[in-house]
């Protein structure tokens, strides 16, 4: 029995699949938060090169990966498969449990799969600069390896309060050359006008892009890129499903669950959309596809499908998914990246019809399911990618009381190694099992913006 | 350089070795029954632990405070006070009288809730107050978790913040006899250092009890629904909703309001039960009070078994700081009614934010 399964650089997929491609029907559009009518290319220029646009608002199945970016790639890719046959020893379980490894890339997580074609689109299209936001710092860190890569200057707007909490993140960004500015900052009048009424705010992810987004708007050289949530964030990321559709077949084995974390989204879609895909169209219509998200901010078990804000101060355009309200400021979760208020509206359509199962859970239950991870199969895995441990141990669970072989793939988006003090947190007693009081909101979410 | 008055109330604590519950009129019986006096002992604890000797001290004579110091070997301090001996309630509020009249930062004192009672009587919201723990009971929440919790605030006193806490009023005959009545007596003003949790030197959580206050009545305003009837009370968290609708709240009792109007001030359970009658539609929003951080039974005893039944025990809101959580990892009910003391189950969503509830564990006392 393989522990790995690794594929050759050769072998790495060509091309980013497109699930739109396969929906039954097209996704509503975004719409412009001025006018309330459909977003066309235009409006998003000032900030986004073309070809993301076109990729955005793409219906095409496939799109070529650029050659360049496959070579940059290759320098993790693709990604080992494992078995966990340890935890599947300690669970007792006649489960077959693999997992997708991203935080073999440079950075340590999933991140990077978007980073580097994000930054050379821009660069293709004569941008010499990026501006973007972090919140616990692993898509910052990505984009300045990125941005470097490509002889380009990067600044990143990191949530105050991690700047505080996470200086190694912080530090990764300095190595790969990048700025890395606490948020909110003096540097924009958004940020200036956040730190006027309140000099001690710990700043936010809504805040934070406000900044990034004036930033590049005010500068003629420099773009905006997004980490999550968009569509074409969620393309480039499917290079993990379909290597591990590649690494599967190898064994003769299909998934029976797929499991992956959602904070906007993209690591879920980048494992599960051609699993969705084969499921849409037929020819895996059993396979469980389920969505983990923190209870303490569960957007898709808990909120509405409706149109609303990307960002706290609804500056973006509406996007149509499951939302608890853009004005949601979720509680300090250890994991950072599963904080929004949103959803990516390609996974949350899926949600909405059916396709993909959602669950949350709370912080405590997570890491201990993280920390049993690390003592069979020795990876110290990040709070987010915790919580889709949690999922497949419970799934695993189930498979020893029914007696069910299935297999459950899940995917490990990242590494944990500067959250030990989260560790810490949970092994002190000190984690807070938050929880949204959605009985309680039920009638009061009205604060979403009323559109058609 | 903080001034401290410091008192001892020598016979604290001395009740609960020999099961008197409580000390309060019974030294005499604590005395014969072999108790032997124990606040001293943990005082000299305490201020043994001062880091420093930044602090200037006002105190009283002999077991009242003297001995303590001079055994803590603290050798500079005024005496104010000289207490009749055997000491009692009268001596501790003449003494604080004293340390007020001499300009004291802050008031310590050595004892249990009977003590905290007469301080707060004497001292009020003047200046804060703080106890080390001695007595037999503590249900207030102006104490520090121990003797060196209460060294470090006592250094700290002049830099860190204030926060109210609960002064509770304890029938002690009543708990002498097996039943527990604790009234919610009062809000004292208390040095807090925040609940963090240090990890490689950060700080995770530091909340900011009066923005959470405020957060936990803006969200509850925002869900109120009209024509149902809001039984809200008593503490300072539930006080911040009523000061959110524009209502005068009552800080230590329960106050019922519908379509933004009180419809009874200071209700109590006969009220409450009438109002229910009128208006069958109705949540409950209660705090967890006192040191314990007991949900039903103490200091809301007006939200009787009786009451929650009838308006539902599903419509029982339950809120609370994440200061005062972390201070009270797990939650009780003791509502008087073990039947619906079980029906609330081993855990209860308290509200603790705008939008944002813990669930936290439920400890049903034996």
């Amino acid at each position: 029995m393989q522990t790995k399964i690794l594929l050759d650089e050769g072998e790495m997929p060509k091309r980013w699949y497109n699930i739109q491609a396969d929906l039954p029907t097209p996704m509503d559009p975004p719409l412009h938060p001025a006018t309330g009518k459909p977003a066309v290319p235009d409006d998003l220029r000032h900030i986004f090169p073309m070809e993301l646009i076109r990729q955005e608002m793409s219906t095409e199945r496939y799109t070529d990966i650029p050659e360049e970016v496959r070579d940059i790639l290759t320098l993790w890719r693709p990604s080992p498969l494992y078995r966990a046959k340890k935890l599947e020893a300690a669970l007792k379980t006649p489960a077959k449990i693999y997992f997708k490894w991203e935080g073999v890339s440079p950075p340590g997580s999933h991140k990077p799969n978007t980073a580097i074609p994000q930054a050379y689109y821009n660069r293709e299209e004569g941008i010499e600069r990026l501006a973007t936001e972090t919140g616990a710092g692993q898509w910052g860190s990505s984009l300045a390896f990125a941005t470097g890569l490509f002889d380009m200057e990067c600044t990143v707007y990191m949530v105050r309060s991690s700047y505080d909490q996470k200086p190694y993140r912080k530090s990764m960004m300095q190595v790969y050359g990048a700025e890395c500015i606490p948020s909110p900052s003096e540097k924009t009048r958004s940020g200036q006008a956040i730190l006027d009424r309140d000099p001690d705010t710990p700043g936010s992810l809504g805040i934070a892009i406000s900044e990034a987004v004036e930033d590049a708007a005010a500068h003629e050289n420099t773009n905006y890129a997004l980490g999550s949530v968009l569509n074409h964030v969620c393309l480039h990321q499917t290079i993990i499903g379909q290597e591990a559709q590649q690494q599967l077949a190898t064994v003769d084995t299909y998934p029976d669950v797929v499991i992956g974390c959602v904070g906007g989204g993209t690591n879920f879609a980048g494992l599960s959309f051609p699993f969705a895909g084969a499921k849409m169209t037929g020819k895996h219509p059993e396979t469980d596809i389920v969505a983990v998200e923190p209870a303490a901010c569960p957007t898709l078990t808990k909120g509405l499908y409706a149109y609303d804000f990307g960002d706290v101060a609804g500056l973006t355009p509406l996007m149509r998914m499951f939302t608890l309200g853009h004005d949601f400021v979720p509680p300090a979760i250890h994991a950072g990246g599963l904080r929004y208020h949103g959803a990516s509206p390609l996974v949350s359509r899926l949600v909405q019809d059916g396709v993909v199962r959602p669950v949350a859970y709370r912080q405590n239950e997570v890491f201990e399911a993280a920390v049993l991870f690390a003592r069979t199969e020795g990876i110290v895995v990040a709070p987010e990618a915790a919580h889709a441990v949690k999922a497949a141990v419970d799934e695993a669970i189930k498979c020893r009381e029914t007696g069910e072989e299935k297999t459950i793939l899940f995917n490990n988006s990242g590494h944990g190694n500067f959250d030990f003090s989260s560790y810490e947190a949970y092994f002190a007693g000190m984690l807070v099992d938050y929880e949204y009081p959605a009985e309680l909101i039920k009638e009061s979410l009205s604060r979403l913006p009323v559109t058609g | 350089m903080t001034t401290v008055g410091f008192l001892v109330n020598p016979i604290a604590g001395m009740g609960g070795a020999v099961a008197l519950a409580g000390t309060d009129g019974q030294s005499a019986e604590a005395l014969r029954r072999g108790a032997v006096p124990r606040a001293a002992d943990r005082a000299v604890q305490a201020l043994s632990a001062l880091p420093g000797q930044d602090v200037e001290w006002c105190t009283c004579a002999a077991p009242m405070g003297e001995d303590v110091l001079a055994a803590a070997g603290i050798d500079h301090y005024t005496v104010l006070y000289r207490p009749a001996v055997p000491t009692g309630a009268a001596d501790t509020k003449a003494a604080c009288r004293a340390f007020l009249a001499a300009g004291v930062d802050l008031v310590v004192f050595c004892g249990g809730d009977r003590t905290a009672r007469d301080v707060f009587d004497a001292v009020g919201r003047e200046v804060p107050i703080l106890g080390i723990p001695a007595g037999v009971k503590m249900y207030s929440a102006v104490f520090a978790v121990n003797p060196a919790a209460a060294a470090d605030l006592i250094h700290r006193a002049g830099e860190v913040p204030c926060r109210d806490s609960e002064v509770m009023d304890v029938d002690e005959e009543a708990y002498r006899s097996g039943r527990l009545t604790a009234r919610l007596y009062g809000y004292a003003c208390v040095p807090y250092i925040a609940e963090r949790t240090q990890g490689g030197k950060q700080v995770f959580e530091q909340q900011d009890e009066e923005r959470a206050k405020n957060d936990i009545a803006a969200f509850i305003a925002e869900i109120m629904i009209p024509d149902a009837l809001y039984i809200i009370g008593a503490g300072s968290t539930t006080a911040r909703i009523m000061e959110r609708l524009g209502l005068l709240p009552t800080l230590l009792g329960v106050d019922a309001v519908r379509n933004g109007e009180v419809v009874a001030r200071n209700a109590d359970e006969r009220t409450l039960l009438t109002l229910l009658d009128e208006h069958p539609r109705a949540k409950i929003v209660v705090s967890p009070i006192g040191a314990q951080g007991f949900v039903l039974g103490r200091g809301n005893q007006q939200i009787s078994p009786a009451v929650i039944r009838k308006a539902g025990l599903q419509n029982l809101i339950v809120v609370a700081t994440p200061g005062k959580l972390a201070a009270t990892p797990l939650l009780y009910v003791d509502s008087g009614d073990v039947a619906l003391d079980r029906e609330v189950g081993d855990s209860l969503q308290v509200v603790s934010g705008y939008r944002i509830a813990q669930r936290k564990r439920i400890v049903h006392p034996e």
